[in-house]
């Protein structure tokens, strides 16, 4: 009896110093709580990634095994003018789009800094857009309005304003769709209000001492101290506008005459439609890029727009 | 701090409203799960009854196209087929055109196409998925003692390998509203109108009414691969081998195309966005009186009367020449077929039997996907048609009969065609809006087909 508790003593014993050594251990446990992480970035991010670089250098069409044919889909690429167009329509979506989305949250989100007791219940309404804007459901209700005998068409007749058919000129078509991304702004207004919160109002007394007007203050203090958070709202929604896709998608299908045929829309055409998945992967690698590189260049400038209180 | 509530509340509402969102799928399959309930309830009775039931139950995948129409009428058949075999539950995904091959096209490349799937014209694309149906038809698991060998054909690759049953055939036409054209003062069409009619109908009845003259084409169709034909007998878009490009002068597409860009131009066809507005024939210009014709398969010229809910006529599409090639002919709509990846070929089989040959089943499917081949159920039919009904079938006959100058119909079009087609209408888009003319499209367009091959 004593003796087989002994054993067990011992058997418990040697398991602590062993299993215990090892579960208790400072990196396994980081390690362990991170897996879920891990395995979600090796499962839906690196191996899928890594697929698609190997069939951007092959012609792989989804239903017969696929060639190794080199850099050839990226040659093609240069000279594929839908391409080169797609380029286009995108960077100037996000020309558009961004300032406008980045001014707007700033916008709510400094007015939404008065003391009210309604601050709470407009930020969450401000914010729901956001929640909901990405859906297809909301995309269809935005063809729906923007269609030529629309609402918002139906309105403009009633102001005397005859409402372009938004969906069908070249130039029109994109308005609806930046005044969708425009409207779910909510993200970008919250983390605003978060960094307006932390600017001292010693600050905006002392100004307004020395006669500093609202505009004054506004330049000279909540922009500077602001900046920062800016950079981050920036970096994050360049990516995302890069990103386009479903509005286009559901509203207008890339239309008219490729007006709207936003880069992810074209890959997507390409990969699916068309079946040349390797061309379509080369296409998002020449993407990934892309952003790169404009991320780059927004950091390295940032060092001469973005006011850092630790150096100043 | 007062203010946590109602963020809470919003919070929590715009949570529930995405969830919603995104759970419609889910939902709509629940929707369906009360009538396989009770037709799985009354099968266990069944069971019960029969001895020959006991057979192991096994799970049929199976998707299609098309309008809504088509989906109530081929759920209720399935439901049918599911009361008379106990052991068989088919579980189904109703689509619409381009959302099916865009899935399709995904489960290829992922080996788990379903085991009943349709397919038209473009079958060489999914050849290596599809079962090969001559050993059922050999050993008798698929009767096919009530059709033709030429109906057969029509489902068949050019080495005889039996790929689908059809669900009906079908050709191309004219849907068009006699009283529009009465209160524009434009003649209705004949058998033997011509492009240019088209377009002076267009246009006066655009001036005339204000409406469009006519509703969105199938350009492809209309253009090219029709276009072509009727150019002259033996002449097509394709070589009857499918290996290459069947006509050598480009300006046979210049036509159609200046005539299109034309017509939007004058606001007597709607421009590419307010093509873009309808996304079934349920909801053409046609229906809502906004255009006087429109383009139709002949199978959906019943969804369209239905929704105009008033009278409409059939004409075959205009021609090159008054007595050139109509252009049009009699093809497989569609047709079903076994996927490679079926864990049970010959149940699918089965069922594709029943679906096509069935009685009582396509007295629920009505010819909705064209008209039957099997001779019992077309005469089944013959009974009850409606006018419009009756319509289609003389439309039908009217195509059958033109002169085709000897020419079979091929039943296949390449694999390259999805893209070709992509590229037509991209260079038709660029005519529209005037960045191109309609010769160098048409010379585009022949360089970028002719590459394929």
């Amino acid at each position: 009896m004593s003796k087989s508790a002994n054993i067990e003593k011992t058997v418990i014993k040697s398991e602590r110093t062993a299993w215990n050594r090892f579960i208790y251990n400072n990196n396994t446990v980081g390690y362990i709580f991170a897996s879920p992480f891990i395995l979600g970035f090796l499962v839906f991010t690196l191996i899928p990634m890594l697929s698609s670089l190997y069939y951007s250098c092959t012609d792989y069409n989804l239903i017969e095994k696929e060639h190794f044919i080199g850099i050839q889909n990226y040659a093609d690429l240069f000279k594929d003018e839908r391409f080169l167009n797609s380029i286009k329509v995108t960077l100037q979506y996000v020309i558009i789009s961004v300032p406008c989305k980045l001014a707007f949250a700033l916008f709510i989100a400094f007015l939404l800094t008065r003391p009210s007791k309604l601050v709470g219940f407009y930020r969450s309404w401000y914010y729901l857009p956001s929640l909901i804007g990405g859906s297809v459901a909301v995309a269809l209700v935005w063809k729906e309005l923007f269609a030529r005998k629309g609402l918002i068409n139906l309105n403009l007749a009633r102001l005397g304003i005859n409402g372009p058919n938004w969906f069908g000129g070249m130039t029109t078509a994109k308005w609806p769709i930046v005044l969708m991304t425009v409207w779910q702004f909510g993200s970008s207004m919250l983390i605003f209000a978060a960094g307006l919160k932390e600017i001292p109002t010693s600050y905006y007394e002392a100004a307004k001492i020395d006669g500093a007007n609202g505009w004054q203050s506004f330049f000279k203090i909540t922009m500077p101290c602001l900046s920062p958070i800016i950079l981050f709202n920036l970096i994050m929604q360049l990516i995302s506008s890069f990103m386009v896709f479903t509005q286009a998608f559901v509203i207008t299908k890339g239309g008219p005459n490729d007006a709207t045929m936003y880069y992810a829309l074209y890959v997507y055409k390409q990969g699916i439609n068309n079946r040349n998945m390797g061309y379509a992967s080369a296409m998002s690698w020449v993407m990934l890029v892309i952003m790169s590189v404009i991320t780059a260049i927004v950091f390295k400038t940032s060092k001469h727009w973005v006011f850092n209180e630790a150096e100043g | 701090m007062k203010l946590r509530k109602p963020v809470a509340i919003i919070a929590t509402l715009a949570m529930v409203l995405s969830l919603a969102a995104c759970g419609e799928e889910p939902a709509s399959v629940s929707e369906t799960a009360p009538a396989s309930v009770s037709t799985e309830a009354s099968t266990s009775v069944e069971a019960s009854v029969e001895p020959e039931a006991e057979a192991e139950p096994i799970t049929l995948h199976m998707a299609w196209w098309g309008s809504q129409t088509r989906h109530d009428r081929t759920i209720a058949v399935i439901e049918l087929y599911e009361s008379l075999h106990p052991n068989i539950n088919i579980e189904y995904e109703p689509m619409d055109f381009d959302g099916y091959f865009n899935k399709l096209t995904t489960l290829v490349a992922s080996n788990e196409v379903w085991d009943i799937f349709q397919l038209g014209s473009n079958f060489p694309t999914y050849q290596s998925k599809i079962y090969c149906l001559n050993d059922f038809i050999a050993d008798g698991t698929i009767d096919v003692s009530g059709t033709t060998d030429a109906f057969l054909r029509i489902a068949a690759d050019e080495n005889g390998n039996q790929v689908g049953l059809c669900s009906g055939v079908n050709t191309y036409g004219i849907a068009y509203d006699p009283q529009l054209f009465a209160d524009a003062g434009v003649a209705e069409p004949t058998e033997n109108w011509t492009w240019e009619d088209y377009k002076q109908a267009c246009l006066t009845i655009h001036e005339k009414l204000g409406i469009y003259g006519s509703s969105k084409f199938d350009d492809w169709q209309a253009g090219a691969s029709m276009g072509v034909n009727q150019e002259g007998f033996g002449i097509g878009f394709f070589t009857k081998t499918n290996d290459g490009l069947g006509f050598d002068d480009p300006k046979m597409l210049s036509d159609y195309i200046q005539m299109r860009s034309d017509l939007v131009k004058a606001g007597a066809y709607p421009d590419p966005g307010a093509c873009n507005e309808i996304s079934d024939i349920e909801n053409d210009f046609v229906v809502s009186g906004e255009a006087a014709m429109t383009w139709v398969a002949s199978n959906q010229f019943v969804s369209l009367c239905n929704a105009a809910g008033r009278e409409l006529k059939l004409i075959n599409p205009p021609r090159k020449k008054a007595d050139g090639p109509a252009g049009v002919s009699i093809q497989s709509s569609q047709m079903l077929c076994v996927s490679q990846d079926s864990e049970h070929p010959e149940e699918a089989a089965k069922f594709i039997e029943f679906f096509q040959s069935n009685v009582d089943a396509n007295k629920i499917l009505l010819a909705e996907r064209g008209i039957p081949t099997f001779t019992a159920v077309r005469e089944a039919l013959a009974d009850d048609l409606t006018d419009v009904e009756k319509a289609v079938y003389e439309y039908v006959d009217v195509v059958g009969a033109f002169d085709t100058g000897g020419e079979t119909v091929n039943p296949a079009s390449p694999a390259c065609t999805d893209a070709i087609k992509e590229q037509y209408n991209y260079y038709l888009e660029k005519v529209i809006y005037g960045e191109m003319t309609a010769d160098e499209a048409s010379q585009a367009i022949y360089d970028f087909a002719a590459s394929q091959f």
